[in-house]
């Protein structure tokens, strides 16, 4: 687990907001098995009132099944699943969750009707839903009520199953990669409406594996591998932690005093002559060295502190700053 | 409850929208009985007891409920799977149960008209001449004998991949149909097709509705292996359903 976890996160902060009332999704020490496959693996996670998650990791990491799980359709093997005080499943029969899943090729709406036949229905099943007009303008899907659901594009069913998705008006609605098939500019103008839907007070969980969406548009980031939360933070706090690297070498005359105040430097230990340090900004911290004329051999730069496949999950988004062993 | 009302109603409004449905539901059946009537002379005695003309409106009536009831389910729902929207409403307060249900109960509303056009059919095309109460009777029998159809057509949609659900339930709706003496009665078979035709849902659903017409009682026997093809494929369906209820989302 990396250590932002244990910084106050944008959860606290909507908790500060929201003091009296329960989380709108508490997973505690989930275990998930299918067979002899463990998928989750004592995964935690609490999600405030208001709050925007994204779940972020790669595939296979156990994200799937965390959303199956926290919709109902999947029972853990053991461990607590709490949405919006009660279990997936009631919370998703009483109409209070919402969901736009992942569909592979298929639209996600049911073939052979028009648009606003697919979203009237999806409303009629909710006891309390939202005005269809309401739902109509919140998804943008105004010009696209008459098409018949099999001539949409793959980024117009995308908006309507967000619009099916809060056609019920519902306190949590799950993402699962909403913006998969659009271009640049339809993700813009989705991610806005998606914004404007969290601003009115309801909580939005959302997968990715990008990073940058992740960061640009959710409060806090879990991130998920081999079945349990490896970082859990802001955004920007998983940034910077990404940016931390372990600048190591071998000095004859190691002098601890010599390395703290060093730029960029979080921590430093010393054993004999090896030297090992955390560091925020490893260009700086071995520039620095260099400009303090601090004698230093078998320099070797590397990631700090973070799972493997999570540092190979983030590089595909930022590109790498450092060469790593160079002086 | 509302809810219900609405997906049931959705379900049906799709069906009877659908010209590909309807074109293969109405044609078939009437295109037939037009067809086949004329094979005998209409009068003639069949199967013992029952003119020809009313012996096919029946087998036509079988056959129209198993043609409808075959494509409700079917290829439908298979795409409609593939398309991820079966899973969709699994997220919606729709409970669980009733989505299968719900098609059931959309299939067998189809089938309800589907008899009526047919006895209609058989009425303009062949002269058929019933009582007020053998329409009702026949009417309600065969109805109730397209339960096993309704089922089985939604067991295809729900287990067989969208391209190649639509070959199979046209070849179940010909097998079943012609193996099953519906198209010519069971009598003029060879021996060893009579015995497959005894094996066979769709005869037994037919001369359900001849033993009523030729007066010959009840059908126990029919009754019997009907039901028995009903609970057998249900619990085919609703294992395969529970198969599918423990795969969450991927």
């Amino acid at each position: 687990m990396l250590a932002v976890s244990d910084r106050p996160g944008a959860c606290d902060a909507a908790r500060a907001r929201f003091p009296d009332r329960e989380p709108a999704l508490r997973f505690e020490d989930v275990v998930h098995r299918y067979g002899s496959h463990l998928a989750l693996d004592g995964l935690g996670l609490e999600v405030a009132r208001g709050e925007t998650l994204a779940l972020l990791g790669p595939n296979g990491a156990g994200k799937s099944t965390t959303i199956s799980l926290l919709l109902g359709l999947l029972r853990p093997s053991s461990g607590t699943v709490e949405v919006l005080g009660t279990t997936p499943r009631r919370a998703v029969a009483e109409g209070r969750v919402g969901a736009m899943l992942q569909t592979g090729a298929g639209s996600g709406l049911p073939p052979g009707v028009r648009v606003e036949a697919a979203l009237r229905l999806v409303q009629r099943l909710y006891r309390r839903p939202a005005p269809f007009d309401l739902t109509v303008q919140r998804a943008g899907i105004g010009g696209l009520l008459s098409r018949p659901t099999h001539q949409l594009s793959g980024g117009q069913a995308q908006r309507v199953r967000f619009a099916v998705a809060i056609a019920g008006d519902p306190e949590l609605v799950f993402l699962d990669e909403p913006t998969a098939a659009m271009d640049v500019e339809g993700k813009r103008v989705f991610w806005r409406m998606i914004r404007q839907f969290g601003e009115e007070g309801r909580t939005i969980v959302f997968a990715t594996h990008h990073l940058q969406e992740a960061d640009q548009f959710a409060d806090r980031v879990a991130v998920i591998n081999r079945g349990r939360v490896v970082a859990d933070g802001p955004g920007a706090t998983l940034k910077a932690a990404i940016a931390a690297r372990r600048v190591r070498f071998v000095c004859d005359h190691a002098d601890r005093r010599d390395f703290d105040s060093l730029q960029g430097v979080t921590d430093v230990e010393v054993h004999g002559t090896g030297v090992s340090m955390e560091s925020l900004d490893a260009d700086a911290t071995v520039t620095d060295l260099v400009r303090r004329k601090i004698p230093f051999r078998d320099l070797e730069v590397v990631p700090a502190g973070m799972e493997e496949a999570f540092v190979a999950l983030i590089a595909e988004d930022t590109p790498p700053r450092h060469a790593i062993g160079a002086p | 409850m509302s809810g219900l009302l609405a997906f049931t109603r959705f379900e049906v409004g799709r069906l009877v929208r659908s010209w590909k449905f309807l074109v293969i539901t109405i044609g078939f059946p009437v295109v037939f009985y037009m067809l086949f009537v004329g094979n005998h002379r209409p009068g003639k005695i069949v199967d013992g007891a029952v003119a020809w003309r009313s012996y096919l409106l029946v087998t036509m009536c079988s056959f129209g409920s198993l043609v409808a009831a075959l494509s409700a389910g079917g290829a439908r729902l298979s795409s409609e799977r593939a398309a991820g929207w079966s899973r969709q409403l699994r997220v919606t307060p729709l409970p669980g149960w009733s989505y299968l249900v719900t098609k059931v109960v959309a299939t067998m509303l189809v089938v309800l008209p589907e008899l009526l056009l047919v006895e209609v059919v058989g009425v303009a095309f062949g002269g058929v001449h019933l009582s007020v109460a053998d329409w009702f009777g026949l009417t309600a029998l065969l109805w109730v004998a397209a339960l096993p159809f309704a089922v089985l057509g939604i067991f295809i949609g729900w287990t067989v991949h969208a391209e190649t659900a639509f070959p199979v339930v046209v070849g179940l709706m010909f097998v079943l149909g012609y193996f099953g003496g519906l198209f010519s009665p069971v009598e003029s078979m060879p021996k060893a097709l009579q015995v497959v035709a005894h094996l066979l849902p769709s005869f037994h659903g037919a001369a359900l509705g001849i033993s009523l017409l030729d007066g010959r009682g009840f059908g126990f026997s029919h009754w019997l292996v009907l039901g028995a093809y009903g609970i057998a494929l249900s619990l085919v369906l609703l294992i395969r359903h529970r198969i599918e209820e423990t795969r969450g989302i991927s």
